[in-house]
């Protein structure tokens, strides 16, 4: 069962985030987009969704530090575990508070405005449910490790090196199994979150428009040189114009 | 961007010195810096714009989005006045959306132009086409079929079967009561039809073609499907009942005042205007296409005035809003009239204005005075003289008879007579009734005065001051009153007279010196009519506002030669006595010399009435070219009668009554009113006689076989006077006189235009309804109509409609046939708004079993022939008709006196007296060939209209040549019409808008008769023949035609009564000119011979409503108005998902804050609208834009939408019409009479519903449906 777990789940999973995202940005373009409900509804938006983002965004950035910055690194530059764990503690918990109350607005703002529930989709919700479980079983690592105070437990020496271990294609499963249960529930749902995500619109958060910022705001394409037009050329149709013009 | 940097940007250099022109500031200089920095590209001088090349795979979706296999051009029959040609387009045989055509031809530079023309109604109209509500195949109510289907596997015939069911009273009631309940079953078209073909058999046989009735309202907005169903009805001796009354959209006023029936400016001409009025009529939401014309003509200093009771879409863009309380315009009009005649004809006089009365309307003619009866005929204080009334025009008869021995001809009783100025001798000048058929008036038909001046007043030397007796409707009751006025008069030929313009200003109160009577101590004088003063206290207008408005417009018409325009609507128009409401108004435009001017009159916008090509279709439609003449109703006086609506009203026509009246109407219940009116042939009435008019025929020939009677005619008369033929009308409820079979396409009756809808569920179908009154036992009962003491229920034995969608009327009907929408036929569109004329063309075929109308009127000829193959053959049918406007028939009544050949004890006179009685032969086999062929009496009887006959024998040749002929049958070699486009090419053959040589012709025929020059109005287009192609390929502007009264010659924008203005030819009335006096017996009876305020009928008083305003507890009574929405287009786009989207859906009712606040309903809340006719369940919008006692519950919020079950019934609630009725207005019946005299939808009485007033509560929040 572990070695399933967390010798071949996670393989299972990274496939289908990679294969999934290729495959749904060939065939699925058009259909790659956020949804967004900001015409049905405003107000509860302008509050839920960075409260969201932005904590989410830490997290991600909380997860970078403590999963893949092996616990050796931060020691060699003089950082000792309980600081680390006191900070992990103290910032994570308050991203993942940010977090949580953010996806609960948003949430409830797709419950009770009308308009937005009625442009939610089975997939959607399925979506906020790995989503929401992920968020709230995050947090829960977080509250058994404060409510454990200096016993708590120090995931960087199982959870992480197994972490490391899965994109070294040498899987410590051993080293896993040694974690808590609340580490194993939120790993595993976490995940099937992103063996799901290339199918929902989390897919945008590889596309946020980053480059916007950085390039002029208009922006002119002019027709690719080849070709007739945006259509690709098709056997038996002979180009535009004559064979002069290629020889310019 | 013009200038692309010649670097890439990692190379620039930043600007030195003052700050550079940057984009957002320095943080985003900053970003892009950073981009530069790690990217190359090319990009503009100003930095703001980049350049790629490729990256353009995305453009494909939407270079599929918007490739279109096809576009093709329609427009929307929707009775929006629009006719707006829109693309439709069509992608892989889907219609996937429309736009707007924006290829109007160009009106002319200096002006804006038609296009783009639409709105967001139209643009909707796509989602129809695969729309849930789309009625996909053809239903039949499932009980009526199983009975069907079984009676006809025992009997073996359709006919025999349909005999059985409709004449069991179990079977019957079982089907008829289904009605409206559901239970419609999937059938095929050929079923279908033929249990159609067989009811419509089974009434000739058993009960009379007569009683067949269709309706289908405004030809205009879709010609050659209203035509071919119409002519299917005519050609089998059907009743086609009519719209434009029954919507109580036609001003009464119209024929009255001009002898014409809606001749309107088309909305380019508002440019023309300088001072614009809007009365009742919210340009913007119901014009939206023509709406830009009038904001537009503000930017050339026009000034805008809107009259509303509400602050209504148009007055935002008003320079002065005149909210005058709701059904009191007359009050407002009448005191501007007082204005008006007080300063610019009595204290100044302009010769502009004067000129032009004395031409163009009846202010000059000679009114004779009668002595006062009765209580009145005392003088008062200072005049010692009895006091007169107004009678009858002075007439050449009554100057000439006993001058010679000879008796005068005939015509010399429609002369109306002048005095000349110069001579002061009688004048009885060109133009009258009297000129318009004898051969004496043969080129005299017209407006020259030869050199006389008639003299406007009696007043000057040698003149008596006369007191005259006038009547007033001051109270709010309704109640009559005597004015004591007084006129100069003088004596012409032993005879009393003062002119028509002296009555004026004793009616409007308007005083001269040395005259007796009582007069207004001036404008601030509240007590007496038609003051300023007089009018605040009744309309809520300030009196100074009213001067103002007054002084403007008539100074702005002095000044800029009639450029004075009134654009008029239903707000006003549809009140019991919006012909009232109307005179006052358009007595305001005639006086100012406004009307036949560009940019001038009035423009009466209620209805899509104008028919351009109107000869071909009205001629086609009613199967002239096979048999003559045609059976046409009066849609109101048929419904009032056969729904018994006449058995609940609760007033006579007495209390309409003058106190000066010499009692013609004492008595009389309305439905006693309609029945005279029959009886003495002033307007039709179906079915005509208790006996089958095929029975009828067949008896009248045998009697003048035998010899009993001199003619067919004769008979009918005598064996009514003997009482061996009874009216229909005089025992309606018997079954035998009941409407049995009714075709509805085109049309919602029972979701949009049913006045007394719960009546009609009641007793037409027999269905459950929510009429909440009972019959009064109290209330009068009509005379002359038999009383049953219980009415019947369930009278019509079929209802057929076609519909492309599931509405009211359908869930309803027995028989629901899937219609084409306009995106899927060829049809014809024309509108008052613009001068052109386009095409429907069917971007698809019918989809799923849907068919075009003409398609399926083809299908019902044919299976009908088939039956009446051993069912019917070839009979005659007695058709009666009344006395026709232009037609000599209207000189059939001199002196508009009423004669009842009934009290005379003498049989009366067909075509004088009575009604028109004509034998007409029908082959029933053969009514699928006849409506597939033009018929032989187009050669050799031509068409008519408007008394101008043209000539088509010559254009029927062409057809056949364009068409091809029919073979075989009896349209053998007749040109076919077996198409929609055929007959679409027919309509536009067969008229002169449209068929520059038949203008030219009309008008050669029409100079004979006047005497002056008019054939150079269409010479310059007699080449031009508008065709079915070309109106497929751009909208075509008409040609100027006699058919109509304006001009388009020379590009000129449409404006009506041009013609008569500048070419002196006369209106169709009895003087000739426009009216400001009627004569009429009952018009005078009922005080309405001149320009009057009525005010709207008291519902308590008459019906026992309760009193207007809150109880003080749980209900507000308040008036009940039904305008047009912004949403919809009547029933249509109600329930287009689009629309639904941006309103707020399902029924509701728009109250005041005030009365809202008084029953303590909170915007949204349900509230029940009721009273004696039904109850309407809706939701509350509570607004500040809403007059305190007045609700509006926009007009056609059909039944197919939220609609729940209501507290009052714990049915259903109904529909904006459950809580409305019709009440008949009995001078709408006069006829026989000059202008006064009956033509389809030229006249009759209007199904007006603006007096109904409803107690609003609050119910209970919870809805159950």
């Amino acid at each position: 069962m572990s070695t399933f777990l967390w010798g071949v789940l996670p393989y299972l999973c990274i496939a289908s985030l990679v294969g999934g995202t290729i495959w749904r940005y060939r065939y699925d373009k058009f259909g790659w987009t956020t949804r967004s409900s900001q015409l049905y509804e405003s107000r509860l938006l302008r509050i839920g969704s960075p409260l969201f983002h932005f904590g989410i965004l830490l997290v991600f950035v909380g997860h970078v530090g403590g999963l893949v910055i092996p616990e050796a690194w931060t020691e060699a530059v003089g950082v000792s575990e309980g600081l680390y764990h006191f900070n992990a503690l103290l910032f994570g918990g308050l991203a993942g508070v940010c977090t949580l109350v953010g996806i609960l607005i948003l949430v409830y703002r797709r419950r009770r405005t009308g308009p937005v529930f009625m442009a939610t989709t089975k997939n959607d919700k399925l979506m906020y449910v790995f989503l929401v479980a992920a968020i709230v079983l995050g947090l829960w690592t977080t509250l058994v490790s404060v409510g454990a105070g200096s016993e708590a437990h120090n995931y960087r020496e199982t959870v992480s090196p197994w972490f490391r271990s899965v994109f070294l294609l040498q899987p410590d499963v051993a080293a896993m199994e040694e974690a808590p249960i609340q580490f194993h529930v939120h790993a595993i749902v976490g995940m099937l979150l992103f063996a799901l995500w290339p199918f929902t619109r989390l897919v945008h958060a590889f596309t946020a428009p980053l480059h916007y910022l950085f390039r002029p705001y208009i922006v002119y394409r002019s027709r690719d040189a080849r070709g007739t037009g945006s259509r690709a050329s098709r056997p038996g149709w002979s180009g535009v114009g004559t064979s002069d013009r290629e020889r310019r | 961007m013009t200038e692309r940097a010649t670097t890439a940007s990692g190379d620039r250099t930043s600007v030195p010195g003052p700050r550079a022109p940057g984009i957002d500031g320095p943080a985003s200089a900053a970003l892009l810096k950073a981009g530069r920095f790690f990217t190359r590209w090319d990009e503009s001088a100003d930095g703001r714009a980049v350049f790629r090349e490729g990256g353009r795979a995305g453009d494909v979706f939407y270079r599929d989005r918007w490739s279109h296999d096809k576009v093709v051009r329609s427009t929307h029959g929707v009775n929006c006045t629009g006719s707006c040609s829109w693309k439709v387009y069509v992608k892989d045989g889907i219609i996937t959306w429309e736009t707007q055509q924006t290829d109007y031809p160009s009106v002319g530079p200096d002006r804006p132009e038609y296009e783009p023309r639409g709105c967001p109604r139209g643009a909707a109209f796509s989602w129809y086409t695969y729309s849930p509500t789309r009625v996909r195949y053809p239903y039949v109510r499932g009980v009526l079929l199983e009975m069907y289907r079984d009676a006809k596997a025992r009997l073996g015939d359709p006919v025999a079967a349909w005999h059985e069911i409709t004449t069991d009273p179990e079977k019957r009631r079982r089907y008829q009561s289904a009605r409206g309940k559901g239970g419609l079953v999937r059938a095929s078209w050929g079923e279908a039809v033929e249990i159609a073909a067989a009811a419509h058999v089974h009434t000739i046989k058993e009960y009379g073609p007569d009683r067949v009735a269709g309706f289908s309202p405004i030809p205009a907005m879709s010609m050659v499907s209203h035509c071919v169903g119409t002519r299917f009805i005519q050609l089998i001796g059907g009743v086609m009942t009519s719209f434009y009354d029954w919507y109580a959209d036609l001003p009464v006023a119209s024929p009255q005042v001009f002898g014409d029936q809606t001749d309107v400016p088309e909305s380019g001409d508002w440019w023309d205007a300088t001072y614009l009025m809007m009365w009742g009529s919210n340009v913007p939401v119901t014009r939206t296409p023509d709406a830009h014309w009038m904001a537009e003509v503000r930017y050339r200093g026009t000034k805008v005035v809107t009259v509303s009771p509400d602050y209504a879409d148009n007055t935002k863009f008003a320079d002065e809003w005149m909210p005058a309380q709701a059904g009191t315009d007359a009050a407002l009009a009448m005191a501007m009239g007082h204005v008006l005649l007080k300063e610019f004809f009595v204290e100044r006089e302009v010769p502009f204005f004067t000129d032009y009365v004395r031409t163009y309307t009846d202010l000059p003619f000679l009114i004779r005075l009668d002595p006062a009866e009765g209580a009145y005929a005392a003088g008062s204080g200072d005049t010692a003289a009895p006091p007169s009334v107004p009678g009858k025009f002075l007439t050449a008869t009554d100057l000439t008879a006993g001058a010679s021995p000879a008796s005068p001809p005939d015509e010399d009783a429609w002369k109306t007579v002048l005095l000349d100025e110069a001579t002061g001798q009688p004048v009885f000048p060109n133009g009258s009734m009297g000129f318009r058929y004898a051969d004496s008036g043969k080129g005299r038909w017209n407006l020259d005065l030869d050199g006389v001046r008639p003299a406007l007043t009696m007043a000057g030397p040698g003149a008596e001051q006369v007191e005259v007796l006038l009547p007033a409707f001051l109270e709010a009751d309704g109640s009559g009153s005597v004015l004591r006025r007084g006129v100069p008069a003088r004596r012409v030929g032993g005879h009393l007279v003062t002119t028509v313009f002296d009555l004026m200003l004793a009616q409007y109160g308007v005083a001269r010196d040395g005259l007796p009577g009582e007069w207004p101590t001036g404008y601030d004088d509240v007590a007496t009519p038609y003051t300023p003063a007089w009018q605040a206290e009744i309309t809520g207008v300030p009196a100074e506002q009213c001067i103002r408005v007054a002084r403007e417009f008539a100074r702005n018409s002095e000044q800029s030669q009639g450029r004075s325009m009134i654009i008029m609507g239903a707000g006003i128009c549809q009140w019991f006595h919006g012909d009232a409401t109307y005179r006052s108004i358009l007595s305001l435009l005639i006086l100012t010399g406004c009307m036949g001017r560009n940019g001038g009159g009035w423009a009466h916008y209620v209805g899509q009435e104008k028919c351009r090509p109107i000869t071909g279709w009205i001629s086609l439609a009613n199967a002239l070219d096979w048999s003559r003449p045609p059976r046409t109703m009066i849609g109101t006086a048929y419904w009032y009668m056969h729904t018994d609506q006449w058995r609940n009203d609760g007033y006579s026509a007495d209390s309409l009554a003058s106190p000066l009246a010499k009692g013609h109407l004492a008595g009389k219940h309305t439905a006693d009113t309609i029945a005279e009116s029959a009886r003495l042939g002033w307007m039709p009435f179906y079915p005509q006689f208790g006996t089958n008019p095929i029975q009828v025929a067949q008896d009248a020939e045998a009697a003048v076989e035998a010899g009993t009677a001199p003619s067919a005619a004769a008979y009918v008369a005598g064996a009514l006077h003997d009482g061996t033929l009874k009216a229909s009308i005089e025992d309606v409820d018997a079954p035998e006189n009941w409407p049995r079979t009714l075709v509805l396409w085109r049309s919602n009756l029972m979701g949009s235009s049913a006045k007394g809808n719960e009546y009609f569920l009641r007793n037409l179908l027999g269905t459950h309804h929510n009429v909440l009154g009972s019959e009064n036992p109290v209330t009068p009962r009509p005379a002359d109509v038999k009383w049953h003491d219980e009415a019947p229920q369930g009278k019509l034995d079929l209802l057929l409609s076609a519909d492309f969608r599931m509405t009211s009327t359908t869930l309803l009907s027995d028989i629901v046939l899937p219609a084409a929408t306009w995106y899927e036929k060829h049809d014809l569109s024309s509108t008052d708004m613009h001068p052109f004329v386009h095409a429907f063309t069917p971007a698809i075929d019918p989809p799923w079993e849907a068919k075009s109308d003409f398609d399926l009127f083809h299908l019902l000829a044919q299976k009908f022939s088939d039956l009446a193959k051993t069912h019917l053959g070839t009979v005659k049918d007695l058709v009666s008709v009344p006395l026709m406007h232009d037609t000599p028939g209207e000189t059939a009544q001199p002196g508009g006196r009423v004669v009842d050949w009934r009290s005379t004890g003498e049989p009366g006179t067909p075509g004088r007296t009575m009604p028109v009685f004509q034998v007409v032969e029908r082959d029933y086999t053969a009514i699928a060939e006849k409506l597939a062929t033009v018929g032989p009496l187009a050669d050799t009887l031509g068409f008519t209209v408007k008394n101008v006959t043209f000539t088509v024998a010559e254009e029927a040749q062409r057809l056949a040549r364009k068409n091809g002929v029919m073979l075989g049958g009896a349209g053998d070699g007749r040109p076919a019409i077996d198409t929609d486009e055929k007959l679409a090419e027919a309509i536009l053959t067969f008229s002169g808008t449209t068929n520059g040589h038949l203008a030219v012709q009309g008008f050669k025929t029409l100079e004979e008769r006047v005497g002056k020059k008019l054939v150079d109005l269409a010479e310059g287009a007699e080449e031009k023949r508008i065709s079915f192609a070309d109106t497929q390929v751009q909208p075509v502007p008409v040609i100027t035609s006699p058919e109509w009264s304006g001009s388009e010659t020379g590009g000129r924008r449409y404006a009506p009564f041009t013609v008569n203005i500048e070419r002196l030819k006369p209106f169709h009335t009895l003087t000739g000119r426009m009216h400001f006096y009627l004569d009429h017996d009952w018009m005078l009876d009922v005080g309405e011979a001149l320009p009057i305020y009525r005010p709207p009928l008291d519902m308590h008083r008459l019906f026992g409503e309760p009193k207007l305003g809150p109880d003080g507890a749980k209900q507000v009574t308040v008036r009940y108005l039904t305008p047009h929405s912004k949403w919809s287009i009547h029933s249509e786009y109600q329930d287009n998902l689009l629309m639904l989207s941006l309103s707020r859906g399902g029924p509701t009712v728009w109250m005041s804050p005030q009365d809202a606040g008084s029953i303590d309903v909170s915007d949204n809340d349900w509230v029940e609208c009721t009273n004696a006719n039904g109850v309407l369940v809706a939701r509350a919008i509570v607004s500040h834009r809403m007059p305190e006692g007045v609700v509006y519950v926009h007009h056609a919020q059909e039944r197919t939408i939220d609609v729940p079950k209501s507290e009052a019934t714990g049915r259903r609630g109904g529909i904006h019409n459950s809580v409305t009725r019709l009440l008949v207005k009995p001078t709408h019946l006069i006829g026989g009479y000059a202008q006064l005299s009956y033509t389809f939808n030229y006249l009759g009485p209007t199904g007006n519903q603006r007096d109904m007033v409803s107690t609003v509560r609050k119910r209970s929040q919870e809805v159950t449906y």
